[in-house]
Order: structure tokens, then C-alpha cells, then sequence
């Protein structure tokens, strides 16, 4: 493909979304080993549960949610009724309405189709990457190209680290050993970028608070201590927030 | 296990689930006017909702708290934050909790 269809023809233009996208996709590189080995696991495991070829490579490439994936495969494998597994999906993935509530400030303006696609590349890596480095703009400063093609770089970067590996998980399932541990590292990518958004008392009492909920919470059914666990965490923290409390650096509105 | 047609709806469920979570506000932002209490609490609602993800899954053994040096994800986490956190790099953080993760598995 022509990188003018990706990039545009005004030279200037494509030159400044290209470097970009480039940076997004360089802050993501971290990430992408875990990411790609988090695929493979989730490749195998819908094997592994017994989702035939097709089905697992529809969920793959449909879904393309691996937290709510690894939800739903023991449901599936116990044959819970289909809207215990979509319910119990709906829960593991209300982070990504947040997510999309919070992207809205930077890409509303921009055309449906655009706003679309960067919705459904964007997965927790790609959002914590864009947070951690926009989180401060000023909203007038908001939606710059400059913030939208590091956003998409970011996330076309993991999507194409999480996709093939998915892929070449489902085929060679037969040849991984069931208990590897692996899928672990693509936690430890999450904590890598999940820290460095901690800043300042009320998000640090927010997320304590919220690694104690869902704990305490965690046996509920359809995943709803996760749920409950963000609205404590997040009620905690615009506590914290109105007492006055403040450090050095907040979050800008 | 599922029928096949049980999880092909499934899937069709799931595939919405996706695409309704990921593009509910970047579909109908414009018509959904966020009260300024409601947009004040996103600010910190991704860091909590990640926070909620991960602890979980590292201190929970088959559903029982494992706070202890024989939980391996616990030592992994919290050598991968203390790197995280001295260094600021993300992959010596990500490999060396690997590392240790591996090494209190093997041990």
C-alpha cells in the first residue's frame, strides 16, 4: 500500500503525521514482546478449550480483547449460557467505555470513520502509552494530529504484535505444554505502563483503593468486583481531591 | 464444552461487547454532554480501572491471597515496579520480573 493512502499527499503534513506515528509506535516497542507473547497464549488457549480453527480465528480477529477473551474461555469450557460469557464480557471491557469517554477530548473532532477504527485499536497499552504523555495537554491543544497519529501508531504497533502471534498460536497449539507461565509477562507490561500514570495523592489513593477492591471482591460473579473495585478506586480519589490534598502535579481537566 | 452454534453466538456477543465499550462515546460524544463531576472522575478512572486488572491476577492464587515470597507473580511485580521505578524503563523492568518470576517458579 501506497504510504500517501495512509499518510496523505500534502508532503509537509504526511512528513509530521509520519514521525508521529513513528514515535507512537517506538513508545509501544517496550510492550511488544509481551504483547505478541500474550497473543500466542490466547491463541493457544482457545485451542486448548476447544474452539475449532475458524472459531478461534473469528474471536481473534473480531474480538481483539485478550483480558475478556481469557474470561470467557473457561465459561465456555464449562458451557455457562451465552450471556453469562457476553455479561461477564461486558464487565472485563467497561474499562474501555472509560477509556473512549476519556479519548473523546482528543479525538472528537475527528471524521466518524477515523474516530471508529482508533476506538477499536485501542487496548490498555496504547491507552496508558497516550495518557502518560497527553494526559497534561491543555484542552485547546486537544485532537493536534501530532496526538492523534501517536495514538494510532502506538496502537497499530500492538495490534500488529498482538494479531499475528494470535494466529500462530492457534495452529501450533498441540506443540505448547499447557502451564508455561507466559501470559504472565503480558501483566508485567501492563504494570511497566500502568505505574508511571500514578502521579500525585488522589490517583495514588484511587488505585490503592482499588487493587483492595478488587481483592476483596474478586469471587463475585461476572467479574463485577472489577467494576466495583473502579468505582471505589475513582470515588476515593475525587475524595482525596476535594479535601484539598493536592501535590505538585494533577492530572489537567 | 459449548455446542458450536452456542459459541459462534458467542462470539457475536463478544465482537459487540468490543465494539460498543471501545466506540460508545467516540460514536455519540457530540450527543452525550458529561456533567463537569463526571469528567473530573475520568481523569482518574483509566489508572484505577488498570490498577483493578492487574492486582488481582497477581496476588490471587486459585482465588486465595498469596502475600508471600513462594507467590511468584507477587515477586515479579514488585521487582518489575521497583526497576520501573528506578530506572524508568519499561523493558529491563518487563524482562527482569520474567526473570524473577522463572527463577522463584523453578525454586
Amino acid at each position: 500500500m501506497p504510504l500517501q493512502a495512509i499518510f496523505g499527499r500534502d508532503a509537509q503534513l504526511a512528513t509530521l503525521r509520519r514521525s508521529a506515528f513513528v514515535r507512537g509506535a517506538r513508545a509501544a516497542a517496550p510492550a511488544l514482546v509481551a504483547t505478541s507473547i500474550w497473543g500466542l497464549v490466547t491463541g493457544v488457549a482457545m485451542i486448548k478449550t476447544g474452539l475449532s480453527t475458524g472459531q478461534a480465528l473469528a474471536m481473534t480477529l473480531l474480538v481483539y480483547a485478550g483480558s475478556a477473551q481469557m474470561a470467557a474461555l473457561p465459561l465456555i469450557a464449562v458451557s455457562a449460557p451465552v450471556w453469562v460469557v457476553v455479561l461477564t464480557a461486558v464487565i472485563v471491557n467497561l474499562r474501555f467505555v472509560i477509556f473512549s469517554a476519556t479519548l473523546w477530548s482528543y479525538l472528537g473532532r475527528l471524521p466518524l470513520l477515523r474516530r471508529l477504527v482508533l476506538g477499536y485499536l485501542t487496548a490498555d497499552i496504547g491507552l496508558a502509552l497516550f495518557m502518560n504523555r497527553y494526559a497534561d495537554a491543555p484542552v485547546e491543544q486537544r485532537g493536534s494530529s501530532e496526538q492523534v497519529w501517536y495514538l494510532f501508531g502506538s496502537c497499530s504497533a500492538t495490534w500488529l504484535s498482538w494479531q499475528p502471534m494470535s494466529i500462530v498460536g492457534i495452529f501450533l497449539a498441540g506443540y505448547f505444554p499447557a502451564q508455561w507461565g507466559l501470559e504472565f509477562a503480558a501483566i508485567l507490561a501492563l504494570i511497566a505502563f500502568t505505574v508511571p500514570l500514578v502521579v500525585g495523592r488522589p490517583t495514588l489513593a484511587g488505585c490503592l483503593t482499588a487493587g483492595l477492591v478488587a481483592v476483596l471482591a474478586a469471587a463475585l460473579p461476572l467479574k463485577l468486583g472489577l467494576l466495583l473495585a473502579v468505582i471505589a478506586g475513582v470515588a476515593v480519589a475525587m475524595t482525596v481531591d476535594l479535601l484539598g490534598t493536592r501535590t505538585t502535579r494533577r492530572p489537567s481537566a | 464444552m459449548m455446542e458450536s452454534e452456542a459459541i459462534w453466538l458467542t462470539i457475536a456477543g463478544l465482537t459487540l461487547v468490543t465494539i460498543v465499550t471501545r466506540n460508545l462515546f467516540l460514536a455519540l460524544g457530540h450527543r452525550i454532554a458529561l456533567p463537569e463531576r463526571v469528567q473530573q472522575a475520568l481523569r482518574y478512572a483509566p489508572a484505577c480501572a488498570l490498577v483493578a486488572l492487574i492486582v488481582p491476577e497477581v496476588v490471587l492464587q486459585s482465588g486465595t491471597l498469596a502475600l508471600d515470597f513462594g507467590n511468584p507473580k507477587l515477586i515479579a511485580s514488585i521487582t518489575a515496579a521497583a526497576i520501573l521505578l528506578l530506572t524508568r524503563r519499561a523493558v529491563p523492568a518487563i524482562a527482569l520480573g520474567m526473570l524473577a518470576f522463572t527463577l522463584v517458579r523453578m525454586f
